[in-house]
């Protein structure tokens, strides 16, 4: 009997094997097709080494490539146009063996490329680096910690001709010495300003490379109309393969589709006219989570949103209990379900779940009235006090600050909404000029780094990242020693140790974290939302079957 | 000679008769009760409104007054924080009116006396307050307030009727400017400049007077229009701040529901404007009728 | 009439100067700061600085603005700081848009205003007088954006008779609920024009004339009435244009309509300088110069205007 039951189990499991095997040949790649992706705007600029948005880095993403990518679990950095790496000198010196016969676009709006699709070689990306800082790219200054970058930067007075510190040892080899061991350099280089760029065509074309983006990735600019459509085409020459050796991508273009209003995408999206619908809005969340099911992708984003205080200015310098309070008598769960359908998972403190180094049994805050009103009176504001909260505008971080305002209330905090620009929202957070100012941040690069030293250490204050003005001697200690650490798990510790202290000073409100969503049509294949978002979710290797 | 001589002195019977005639319009009394109703729909609102505006019911009463409909608790249904959406339109009535009135009052504060000066005294004081004038009207109106709102590092309802002063006071300026041109070399004026009386006393005290009506009728009229450029402020983000029931201010909020089928937070705030606006234009033209005034729009 | 065109152009000449010098001073007293918008949330002051130097916005702003007269006089706009976009060439792609629109807008207001109200005038008093005349003072009296919202609910949401927002490939149906949002507004100013000029003229002693003379009533109204009454009306439709081409900002911001109004507020908001001086005095211009025609068709339509 028991014999029996194994044979028979043993033929139910082969039989589901070869189902899934048979699912799964159905389920063969398809060549052509063309994926209508949607955007909210015009991508302000396509030139790798300008963009600083969201939007933007969508297209990038699709038309260059990196040294190394992101692995789409947030568990670290994958080979990309570098097939290797090695640190050599305590973290110092890197070297990076390059991919052979990566070429660049032939064609871009529909013209040949001034590059005529050649080979990509390790002075490209010297060139590409040393570009950066000539045009005043936003994201050169990631990368200072590469020998000479201040020679090279103030090259009027230094007369420096080249960036010292990279070096091309052959075609295929190209070496980085930095001025000290920084641990997270290699994550920083998947950022996407970092992307290779052929000089022919970057000086053919100077500032107006915007308009006319060549780069190696798996599409290439075919049209642009502004604040329409970006279209682009299938590079045939894209030097990735699939399992089988078969060339990629399978899609023969993709166009970015800008439909500003909300609605409208979705109406245009149930109508079968788009294919991918990133970033989902909240009014139509339930709806589309019922209908589309496990199309509708949705997974935790490396970020964090929080309401900072300005440490540097009354009432919140040096009070600590009132900080801690305000932590206190915020129910962030309730916000979140209410408000913005439970998308946001509550913060505890500062690093987002999915990035190394996060603390699961990191003790935050939660929603205790009572606390927050004895801690009000240890800060000497028995009945509460008024104060200014600063908020760009974006309808999503109003709805969350009127949820707020409102919360506050009931302990006699009376919250000022100031709803502001973003450009103002920036001048004035890095001046210390609010009281309160709502922020988020997003991971540049997979490292705790990226936030604890760029969000919190006292040698960032200001428009580095530090706009709460925080400082304690002992975390600033704590991160700068993680910095040049090289041993992972004694850098978990010390970040570990850092956190817990930022958290008891409370130096912000600890929200939430975000999350990340993309829409797909049943026919659209093999599409997966990455930890870091939605606008870099691979296109190279989806395809679509037949609508 | 007294000053009984003037036509603004014997004006008494003049503001009679044009109140008789006022009374006549049909759609004059209308407007002048409408604007009654707002007037003490926004005096009241403390007693009228069925809830407080800024109460948000979700906290203690969960989703059901999330985003609730019209029904006969909540007549015109709830917002996102289930605030009653009827109690936060009959209090955006103050935040209307208010604007309307202080941004009236600072085109008036600047147009009279520019336009007065530019029409008594001609000349080049003329051709400069003009030339200011043309440069104003030149700009693109609503471009222009959303660039002077921006100007201020902290928004509120006050940058806001500042902007539109600074903005609507020419078409005030205007009006002045032509009826002292018109004015100025009537005999009653040529008689007071002749017995020497100073300049200033002639503009406020002799011309002014008669030149109040066609003011008053683009006064009213402005209103409408200033309730009407705050909406479009509001919603385009500029102004009003939350909480505050500004009425333009609800309808960008409720804007994104439309397609949810949760039409009642952007379309009953745009009724009110409608409304308010309605009323202002009924009584503006109707003032115009009986004041007999031709305005060059 | 020469000399008066002439002065009347040469005028035009200061006030686009004050107009250029009121935006320049707007844009140097706003907050907010261009290159910190293009630096993104996170930004070194170093490159902070030197993106500032290549803007020039680290001159003293005399020498910005003698920079910036200089190079408008040699019909350079500049280069759009957030898009890299030429001014010049932004303005001439979405202008197209806009007067796409505001072109239908305005046929379809002068259409349906001038229909109403000749028909409200010779119907006086009747239902339909009385219900168009109630629609016009309500068209006046919606906020523009409010009935685009409305519009939109009702035909594009719940009907789907209409794709919705945005300019799709320039196909007509999306220029639909846009024209008519925008249409609304003038179409109502017209048709009360309108029929206040008709019911003037008719009760004027010629047309009784003409009446007595046995003359068929549509003789009568469309050859001898129509023809006075709409000079007024022709104006009025003048000055209305260039309301309409500065005025579609709300517009087309909710109906995602790629023109200039749209992209004045978005370049506002990024503190686009080069792009915000392009587009309002592009629109200056265009009042400017639309005021002029209709100054000057005074004269065409009504013979008994003397130019001073």
């Amino acid at each position: 009997m028991k014999r029996e039951m194994k044979v028979f189990l043993l033929f139910l499991l082969t039989f589901g094997v070869l189902c899934m095997a048979g699912a799964a040949f159905a389920e063969d790649p398809v060549y052509g097709g063309i994926l209508r992706w949607r955007e909210i705007n015009d991508p302000p600029k396509l030139d790798p080494a300008q963009a600083t948005d969201t939007v933007s880095s969508r297209a990038i993403y699709l038309m260059f490539d990196s040294l190394v990518e992101n692995d789409s679990d947030g568990k670290g950095v994958l080979p990309a146009l570098a097939e290797s790496w090695e640190g050599s000198e305590g973290g110092t010196v890197w070297t990076f063996k390059l991919r052979k016969g990566v070429r660049f676009h032939k064609e871009c709006l529909g013209e040949s490329t001034a590059n005529g699709g050649r080979e990509v070689t390790a002075q490209d990306w010297k060139y590409t680096f040393e570009r950066m800082v000539r045009d005043n790219s936003p994201r050169a200054y990631f990368i200072e910690m590469i020998e000479g970058y201040q020679d090279f930067v103030s090259r009027d007075e230094t007369g420096a001709t080249e960036w010292s510190g990279i070096k091309v040892l052959d075609d295929y080899t190209l070496q980085f010495k930095l001025t000290y061991s920084f641990a997270p350099f290699v994550s920083v280089l998947a950022y996407n300003s970092f992307m290779v760029i052929p000089r022919e065509d970057a000086e053919k074309w100077g500032k107006e490379f915007n308009f006319h983006p060549v780069g190696t990735g798996p599409f290439m600019l075919e049209r642009w109309d502004h604040d329409q459509k970006v279209v682009l085409k299938k590079n045939p020459d894209y030097w990735r393969k699939d399992d089988k050796g078969n060339a990629l991508p399978y899609l023969d273009g993709v166009e970015l589709v800008v439909i500003p209003d909300n609605t409208i995408a979705y109406e245009e999206f149930k109508k079968g006219n788009l294919d991918a619908f990133q970033d989902f809005p909240d009014e139509f969340y339930v709806e589309a989570k019922a209908t589309y099911g496990p199309l509708f992708q949705e997974r935790p984003w490396v970020g964090t949103y929080y309401y900072g205080f300005n440490n540097s200015k009354e009432p919140f310098k040096g009070n600590r209990a009132l900080r801690q309070a305000v932590n206190y008598a915020v129910d962030r769960e309730r916000i979140s379900d209410l408000v913005i359908e439970g998308r946001y998972p509550a913060g505890k403190g500062v690093l987002p779940p999915g990035m190394p180094g996060f603390n699961p049994d990191l003790k935050g805050y939660s929603y205790d009235p009572d606390k927050a009103k004895a801690l009000l009176k240890e800060a000497g504001y028995p009945n509460g006090f008024e104060c200014e909260l600063q908020v760009n505008n974006n309808p999503r971080h109003k709805a969350v600050a009127e949820a707020i305002q409102a919360q506050l209330m009931e302990l006699g905090i009376k919250l000022n909404i100031k709803v502001v620009d973003w450009g103002v929202h920036l001048d004035m957070c890095e001046r210390a000029e609010t009281q309160m100012f709502r922020m988020g941040w997003v991971v540049d690069y997979l490292d705790p780094d990226n936030f604890l030293y760029v969000l919190l250490h006292s040698s960032n204050h200001g428009s580095k990242g530090n706009y709460s003005f925080y400082s304690n001697p002992e975390v600033d200690a704590l991160l700068a020693e993680a910095r040049v650490e090289t041993n992972w798990d004694k850098r978990i510790e010390l970040y570990r140790k850092a956190e817990q202290l930022i958290v008891e000073d409370a130096p912000w409100v600890f929200l939430f974290h975000y999350s990340t969503s993309l829409l797909g049509q049943k026919w659209v294949k093999n599409m997966h939302l990455p930890a870091m978002g939605d606008y870099s979710t691979p296109l190279y290797n989806v395809w679509v079957t037949k609508k | 000679m007294t000053e009984r001589t003037t036509p603004a002195a014997s004006g008494g019977s003049l503001w009679f008769e044009a109140w008789l005639r006022f009374r006549r319009n049909r759609l004059a009394m209308i407007g002048l009760v409408m604007v009654i109703t707002v007037i003490l729909v926004a005096v009241l609102a403390t007693w009228i409104s069925p809830y407080d505006p800024l109460k948000q019911l979700i906290w203690t009463e969960g989703k059901a007054v999330r985003l609730a409909s019209p029904s006969a608790k909540h007549w015109f249904g709830t917002d996102l924080y289930g605030r009653d959406i009827l109690s936060r339109i009959i209090f955006g009535a103050r935040i209307s009116l208010q604007i309307g009135i202080f941004a009236t009052l600072v085109s008036l504060v600047i147009g009279i006396p520019l336009g007065a000066l530019a029409g008594y005294v001609g000349k080049w004081v003329d051709d400069l307050i003009s030339w200011l004038v043309n440069v104003v009207f030149a700009f693109p109106f609503l471009l222009f307030v959303l660039a002077v709102v921006a100007v201020f590092k902290d928004p509120s309802l006050v940058v806001v009727y500042i902007a539109i002063g600074m903005v609507n006071w020419v078409s005030i300026a205007r009006v002045v400017r032509a009826q002292f041109i018109s004015l100025r070399e009537r005999e009653f004026v040529e008689a007071a400049r002749a017995l020497g009386m100073p300049s200033w006393r002639i503009i406020f005290v002799h011309i002014l007077p008669n030149a109040l009506a066609p003011v008053i009728v683009q006064a009213t009229l402005g209103m409408g229009s200033i309730i009407m450029i705050e909406a479009g402020l509001a919603f385009l983000g500029f102004g009003a701040q939350p909480p505050t029931p500004s009425w333009g201010l609800m309808i960008s909020e409720g804007q994104k529901y439309l397609g949810q089928g949760q039409w009642w937070w952007a379309i009953f705030p745009g009724l009110a404007i409608m409304y308010t606006v309605l009323a202002f234009n009924f009584l503006g033209d109707g003032l115009r009728d009986a004041l007999d005034v031709r305005l060059k729009r | 009439m020469f000399t008066y065109f002439l002065r009347k152009l040469l005028y035009t000449i200061p006030v686009l100067w004050g107009v250029v010098t009121v935006v320049f001073i707007l844009m140097a007293v706003v907050p907010g700061d261009p290159a910190r918008i293009m630096m993104g949330q996170r930004g070194d002051p170093a490159t902070l600085a030197r993106i500032r130097a290549d803007l020039g916005l680290d001159l003293p702003l005399h020498r910005q603005y003698t920079k910036f007269l200089g190079e408008l006089l040699r019909g350079d706009l500049g280069t759009s700081y957030r898009s890299n976009e030429k001014v010049s060439v932004a303005l001439s792609v979405r202008f197209g848009a806009t007067l796409r629109l505001a072109f239908w807008a305005m046929v379809l207001a002068s259409v349906l205003g001038v229909t109403a109200g000749i028909v409200s005038a010779v119907k006086q008093y009747s239902v339909f007088d009385y219900s168009a005349m109630f629609l016009a003072i309500s068209g006046v009296s919606a906020p523009v954006f409010w009935v685009g919202l409305l519009l939109l609910l009702a035909f594009a949401y719940n009907l789907h008779w209409i794709p919705g927002v945005g300019y799709g490939d320039g196909q007509a149906i999306y220029l639909i609920l846009p024209v008519l949002t925008l249409g609304v507004r003038p179409a109502a100013l017209i048709a009360r024009l309108t029929r206040s000029c008709m019911l003037e003229v008719l009760s004027q002693d010629y047309i009784r004339t003409a009446r007595a003379k046995g003359l068929a009533e549509k003789i009568v109204v469309i050859k001898h009435a129509l023809k006075n009454a709409l000079i007024p009306v022709v104006t009025i439709i003048g000055t209305q244009v260039a309301e309409l081409l500065s005025g579609a900002v709300l517009t087309e911001t909710i109906f995602a309509w790629p023109g200039i109004g749209r992209l004045a507020v978005e370049a506002l908001v990024a503190r686009d300088f080069p792009m915000i001086r392009g587009t309002v005095i592009f629109m200056a211009l265009i009042f400017l110069v639309t005021n002029l025609v209709v100054d000057l068709s005074y004269g065409f339509i009504d013979p008994r205007v003397r130019f001073e």
